[in-house]
């Protein structure tokens, strides 16, 4: 049926690409052109934007009777009692995050293959955003949280290997394993709830989500609370908010994408994905109200007081993204769903614009901001008010504290296994 | 409540804060961007011995690494007869002695130079050896015998150990712990807060009272450290509540609580500075150019050193209670290795290349004697990395300068042959910037009628230009001049009403997109934004992406149809009776006699002095891109890094006026009636030729004037097409249509990095006339200064524009070659991961070092050397104008430029090198010849040798 081929289609080609690149790359040593690998990843970017737009014409009813609710492709795995649907959800959350995706995936190609060209990293860049565009499309369309989750931690890695393109530098890398960091511990919550899901509910299918409405409250609560917490990791909601700006040291394109467009709002698409489980859990929702405007409001006072371009787009897009967390917490699922569309649009544009911030103070005749002149002497609320936003209310220290010991444990074994091989030591990072 | 005491020359903390100013990267705020020597400090020690110490100074190489320089090598770049000049050079007389295995000393240096014999990475060296991947592996029993007489002993003597100053490089290396990483986001948030012009939203509150007051009054709002030096804001704390501070007392409390010897505080505080270059720098830049600094904020590096050091010391306090180690210098200090012994394997490649030169079979390898070993090591000991990289230097420069002046001797006889017309079409004058050198050649080709000249792109008229929509006048001239004179551009009377409404229209507009930037940032703007134009953002986004060209045509088409540019006019003229001063104090515009002497000194200084064309087109030039937070560094040097556009206008007006005519006239240049001089913009990225005040051409020349027209557009089309040529993502083969659209496409495009390579192929300066250069390919390298020595008997002429074009080249020369042999630390990197912060630079990722120098994208396909600068004058000529100019005397005798004089009459070359002009022969070569520069250049992407080119030597039949 064509609608199982095209929605396919949407995930596989990308998928497709990013393995022939990265196959061509292992077995010949010689590194393919550019002109190659990026005929590859875009015609199936391309491709992949022409089925998911087709998969939303046959939701609207262009293509024959319009199409809502599930399409089974069968079982991916089954083991036992446990099994994975491989099973599709076409509505208007998913049609809508799938073509934006897509979009956005193709125009940050073009726009990188200039970008990028003569990068030593050409090859590398083009095979993540294969793997992304991938990631996006599965979530978008992932009829249950198993596939959802497939792509999830798609995303997660490319997010992760993007931060870390430039890997020849320390800061590159200690901010990649950073968002890794913060991405597992939230993704367990993921997982769990998951498996929860599964045990309880015996599916894990989303259409099916309204009756582990009727579980004991206080399941429905941690399992929405799990949730809850994947979405905080992956849209950098506070307290996990120290690796968003961090993240800035990735190219341009790639920052654009990730965290002016797609990355950054998938929380709150798996927010409105359980929206009926959300809906049942009241104390998971007025969390989640209270962390969506309070990272609202962090952001917004640590966008006004960063002097770099990209670093105050961040914290302003993260505070969008927080007001989105709260509006689906309150239930208005179809106004999150346009502002973040409209807000994702706004973001991809304003990051590719960054690098002009100069050339735009010259042709606008003075800086974007002309800085009042100073009152006489700032009071201590002031200051207190802007060293707190300056040092981001030193979370990333107070994170480190949390997870120095970790790292600690995990740096004695790596010393200790490498003392076994013989292998030099490491570079501390 | 700061207090800076005068510091007297003896102390310790002024000798270092000289020195680091000095030291650190000297670059403004990056919207002008100016090219300088990038270790201008060292400019008074000879080239070689400054670019050694001084890259040892910040951490950075000097030339470009051994591995390209082999790589060179191997293309033939480099040939062996220049590395044997060059040692020829460097060793004097002991070049033909004996060295070890009984080879030269000559030889056994080559042979350490062309034999990688360096090793950066012992394992995988190691790991390339035993899997048989390694070239040394192709004859693995010569190898083992060269270790294994190595083994045997003596061994080199172990290279003594640098031994780090700061104490957070001790540190690092008996704990691996990294201070730097807790200092570092503290101070650059800081400094970003207390520095920006114009970009965050709060700035550090009560900035305006100085860094250290601001940053101790924040801390004692009792806001908590940094994790890992949290004691130093109580230590700021304390410092706040105190009447005076003084960053001096500050930072000797911390030397002293350091423990750091009196004799290496200099040292040590200049290390300091140093850790933070970017920063550092431009906290000094800013306190020595008061005129660069936005609000009233008043940077001082001393107080910039202060709290950098309060965080320090808690830091390094920490980490030394910690790990138990002291924190006082010298014992930490002692507990350093002060040697490290040599890596057998650095040694075995230093005997298999000397035992390979010298051709020995590997049984006489096996049976070598002590004494030849460590004849072996003794040469490895003076052959270190820097001099044989300082060798190669002369050699790659060696080279092209050979095939420079070869070519040039053999152009000569063919070039002065030329019959140059009677009376030329036209004439057109470009800023001497190389990349005009394709234009000016392509004109050239258009005909013979067509004559070019090179000076100084600021015309001789050094303005203070404000531009009808510009806020506040800028210098448009070189750096080290202040203009006397301010010219405005102003809407003429019909325009007037129109202006008034457009400017409104404009204000509303530009304060919109202001408040769009700056609204959605905001909780409520953002959101409302996001709604109102993120549909509108996805669809200018897909346009500018995909269509760049069209899309800025289409914008450009539309508000020139309904919001035309009011047509304007310059204040050029001043009447000699008024003042008309400025509100500045300038006098706005020029006096019959100040203009007189702009448009006779000029002409005087490139021998334009009759035979004029019926058109003098002056073309000044900029470059617009977008994206690029460099864009200024593509701008005309000769106007302090912006376009020059105004002075080419404002000249062709005062050389029009009939009043200066005759008074020009008096002076002894009769410039035809019938001669118009028109002012014109080109533009370096995109190659557009803009025209000004073509009204005021009559009707008796419009057909003619057709004609230059159309010359010009074909001429920009070929320049666009000799540029793409060295654009990897333009294919070769491109038609002058298809190269103007391509270049066009990449000024506009938002993801573009290399709009223009911009000076990446700068190498020559060749002052004299253009009959020497005419119908010689040299491939956008020259810059080309027209000087006429017949018209110069005491050589005035010759001061002035070697006053100029000297320094002026030297900087762009010299920071584009500083910038290619270490991008990383003299450069800014790849633009890519660039983030711009504060309206002050770029700096990488969030929160790191400001980026100063070039990017890597711009200085890709450079050639680092000294700018070779040919002269048409007499070596004695030369000498008494260097006698007469301090710094040209420094550059040349210092050997900053590789001087060169052709004599005017005989072509005899002479280079300067050593302190005296020794004679050089050119070898009689044949050159290249070809109908028309494409079929010279057209099929390849490299850099090409000079040829001759028939087209643009043709005579009026």
């Amino acid at each position: 049926m064509l609608i199982h081929t095209t929605l396919a289609l949407a995930a596989a080609l990308p998928l497709a690409a990013a393995l022939v690149v990265g196959l061509r790359v292992l077995v010949d040593a010689t590194r393919p052109s550019e002109r190659w690998v990026f005929a590859v990843v875009e015609t199936s970017l391309v491709l992949s934007l022409v089925a998911t737009a087709s998969v939303a014409a046959q939701w609207a009813g262009l293509i024959g009777d319009p199409l809502r609710g599930e399409v089974s492709f069968g079982d991916w795995l089954r083991l036992g009692d446990y099994y994975i649907p491989a099973i599709a959800l076409v509505d208007a959350a998913a049609v809508a995050l799938g073509t934006l995706g897509a979009m956005l995936t193709l125009l940050v190609a073009r726009f990188s293959r200039t970008y990028l060209h003569k990068e030593p990293g050409f090859v590398r860049f083009f095979t993540l955003l294969a793997l992304f565009a991938a990631g996006v499309q599965l979530v978008a369309y992932a009829g249950a949280l198993d596939v959802m989750f497939a792509g999830w931690e798609l995303i997660g890695i490319s997010s992760a290997l993007f931060i870390g393109y430039f890997h020849e530098r320390d800061e590159p890398i200690r901010s990649s394993l950073r968002a890794f960091t913060t991405y597992r511990l939230c993704d367990a919550g993921f997982l769990m709830a998951m498996v929860s899901v599964h045990e309880l509910v015996g599916t894990t299918r989303l259409a099916a989500l309204q009756d582990a409405a009727t579980l004991p409250a206080w399941e429905v609560e941690v399992i929405a609370g799990m949730l809850l917490l994947a979405a905080m990791g992956k849209s950098a909601m506070l307290p996990f908010s120290g690796w968003l700006p961090r993240a800035m040291e990735g190219p341009t394109p790639s920052s654009a994408l990730f965290y002016g467009g797609i990355s950054i709002h998938m929380g709150l698409f798996l927010m409105l994905r359980v929206a009926p489980l959300l809906a049942a859990a009241p104390i998971v929702e007025y969390i989640a109200v209270a962390v969506g405007l309070t990272t609202a409001f962090y952001a917004t006072s640590v966008a006004r007081t960063h002097s770099d371009a990209k670093g105050a787009l961040a914290h302003a897009t993260l505070a969008q993204v927080g007001l989105i967390l709260a509006e689906i917490a309150l239930g208005f699922t179809t106004l999150a769903t346009v502002h973040l569309t409209c807000h994702a649009l706004l973001r991809v544009f304003q990051y590719l614009r960054a690098p002009n911030t100069i050339h735009d103070a010259h042709r606008l005749g003075h800086a974007a901001i002309v800085h009042p002149h100073p009152s006489a002497s700032p009071t201590p609320g002031r200051l207190l008010r802007y060293g707190a936003a300056l040092h981001r209310l030193r979370l990333e220290d107070r994170l480190d504290g949390f997870i120095a010991p970790v790292l600690r444990l995990a740096r004695a074994l790596d010393a200790f296994d490498r003392r076994l091989r013989g292998a030099p030591r490491a570079e501390s990072v | 409540m700061v207090r800076h005491t005068a510091p007297a020359t003896e102390d310790p903390l002024a000798r270092a804060l000289a020195h680091a100013a000095g030291v650190l990267p000297d670059q403004g705020p990056i919207g002008v961007f100016i090219h300088h020597n990038t270790l201008h400090a060292y400019q008074h020690l000879p080239f070689h011995e400054a670019v050694q110490s001084g890259a040892a100074r910040v951490g950075a190489r000097p030339y470009l690494p051994l591995d390209e320089f082999r790589a060179a090598f191997a293309r033939a770049r480099i040939e062996r007869r220049d590395i044997d000049a060059a040692l020829r050079e460097l060793l004097g007389a002991d070049a033909e002695a004996p060295g070890p295995l009984g080879l030269t000393q000559a030889s056994a240096w080559r042979a350490l130079m062309i034999e990688p014999v360096d090793v950066t990475d012992a394992a995988g060296f190691r790991y390339a050896i035993a899997e048989g991947v390694s070239p040394i592996a192709i004859d693995r029993a010569r190898w083992d015998a060269v270790i294994a007489r190595v083994a045997r002993g003596p061994t080199p003597a172990p290279t003594p150990e640098s031994l780090p100053t700061r104490h957070r490089e001790m540190l690092q290396r008996l704990t691996a712990e990294d201070i730097d990483a807790v200092v570092h986001p503290e101070l650059v948030r800081l400094s970003a807060g207390f520095l920006d012009q114009g970009q965050a939203v709060d700035v550090l509150p009560g900035r305006e009272r100085g860094f250290l007051a601001a940053v101790a009054t924040l801390y004692a709002s009792g806001l908590s450290g940094p994790r890992g030096a949290a004691a130093a804001a109580s230590d700021l704390a304390r410092l706040a509540a105190q009447d005076t501070v003084s960053a001096d007392e500050i930072i000797r409390d911390v030397l002293d609580a350091l423990e750091v010897p009196a004799e290496h505080r200099e040292e040590y505080l200049l290390a300091t500075a140093l850790a933070l270059p970017g920063w550092s720098g431009m906290f000094s830049r800013l306190e020595r150019h008061p005129e660069e600094r936005a609000d009233a904020v008043t940077p001082v590096l001393a107080e910039f050193l202060a709290v950098r050091l309060l965080f320090e010391r808690r830091a390094i306090e920490r980490v030394c209670s910690a790990r138990g180690l002291p924190s006082a210098w010298t014992a930490l200090r002692a507990l350093l290795p002060a040697s490290a012994p040599v890596d057998p394997l650095e040694a075995g490649l230093v005997l298999l290349a000397l035992a390979n030169a010298a051709a020995l079979s590997t049984a006489e390898v096996g049976a070598l004697d002590d004494a030849s070993l460590r004849a072996c090591w003794q040469l490895r000991a003076a052959a270190t990395t820097v001099r044989r990289q300082q060798v190669f230097h002369e050699a790659y420069e060696g080279r092209y300068r050979r095939q420079t002046l070869d070519a040039l001797a053999a152009h000569r006889a063919a070039a002065l042959a030329r019959r140059p017309a009677a009376r030329a079409a036209a004439q057109v004058l470009f800023c001497i910037d190389e990349r005009e050198e394709s234009i000016r050649r392509a004109i050239e080709e258009l005909g013979a009628e067509y004559e070019t000249f090179g000076v100084a792109g600021f015309f001789g008229v050094a303005i203070d230009y404000q531009g009808l929509y510009d806020t506040t006048p800028a210098a448009h001239c070189p750096v080290v001049v202040v203009p006397d004179h301010e010219v405005h551009e102003t809407p003429i009377a019909a325009d007037l009403s129109w202006h008034v409404l457009r400017e409104r229209l404009r204000a509303r507009w530009n304060g919109f997109e202001r408040a769009i930037g700056r609204g959605s940032r905001t909780l409520s703007g953002g959101a409302g934004l996001s709604f109102v134009l993120g549909p509108l953002a996805g669809v200018a986004a897909a346009g500018r992406v995909v269509a760049p060209r069209r899309t800025l045509a289409f914008r450009d088409r539309v508000l020139a149809r309904f919001v035309p540019r009011p047509a304007t006019r310059l204040s050029a003229l001043r009447e000699e009776w008024t003042k008309q001063a400025s509100s500045r104090g300038k006098p706005v515009g020029f006096s019959l006699q100040e203009s007189t002497d702009r448009v006779v000194g000029v002409l005087r200084n490139i021998g334009l002095t009759s035979q004029f064309a019926p058109f003098v087109i002056v073309l000044g030039h900029g470059s617009t891109s977008l994206n690029n937070p460099h864009e200024s560094a593509h701008d005309c040097g000769a106007c302090g890094g912006r376009r020059g556009g105004a002075n080419a206008r404002l000249f062709a007006e005062l050389a029009n006026r009939p009043d200066v005519r005759a008074a020009v006239r008096e002076r002894g240049i009769d410039i035809p009636d019938d001669t118009i001089f028109v002012g014109g913009l080109h533009d370096t990225a995109d190659d557009k030729v803009q025209l000004y005040d073509l009204g005021a051409i009559p009707p008796s020349h419009d057909a003619r004037f057709e004609t230059i027209c159309v010359m010009l557009e074909r001429a920009r089309r070929e320049s666009a097409r000799e540029r793409a040529r060295r654009f990897d993502d333009a294919p070769l083969g491109l038609t002058p249509q298809q190269a103007l659209e391509h270049v066009e496409a990449r000024a506009s495009h938002l993801g573009q990095p290399r709009p223009e390579y911009g000076h990446c192929t700068n190498a020559i300066a060749v002052v004299g006339r253009r009959a020497l250069t005419r119908g010689l390919h040299l491939d956008r390298r020259a810059f080309l200064i027209s000087y006429e020595p017949a018209h110069d008997p005491g050589d005035a002429i010759l001061e002035r524009i070697l006053a100029a074009v000297g320094p002026v080249g030297a900087g762009i020369s010299l920071e584009y070659y500083f910038s290619s042999v270490d991008n990383g630390r003299f450069g800014c990197g790849t633009k890519l991961p660039h983030n711009v912060i504060g309206l002050l630079g770029v700096m990488n990722g969030h929160q790191g070092d400001l980026q100063t120098g070039l990017p890597l994208q711009m200085v890709e396909l450079h050639e680092p050397m000294r700018l070779l600068l040919i002269v048409d004058a007499t070596p004695e000529s030369l000498l008494a104008v260097a006698s007469r100019q301090a710094e040209v005397a420094e550059l040349v005798t210092k050997e900053w430029v590789q001087l060169v004089s052709v004599h005017p009459l005989t072509g005899d070359l002479q280079v300067f090198k050593a302190g005296a002009f020794h004679a050089y022969t050119p070898e009689a070569i044949t050159l290249p010849v070809v109908d028309r520069s494409v079929e010279w250049h057209g099929r390849s992407r490299e850099f090409v040798a000079p040829a001759q080119v028939r087209a643009a030597l043709a005579e009026i039949g």
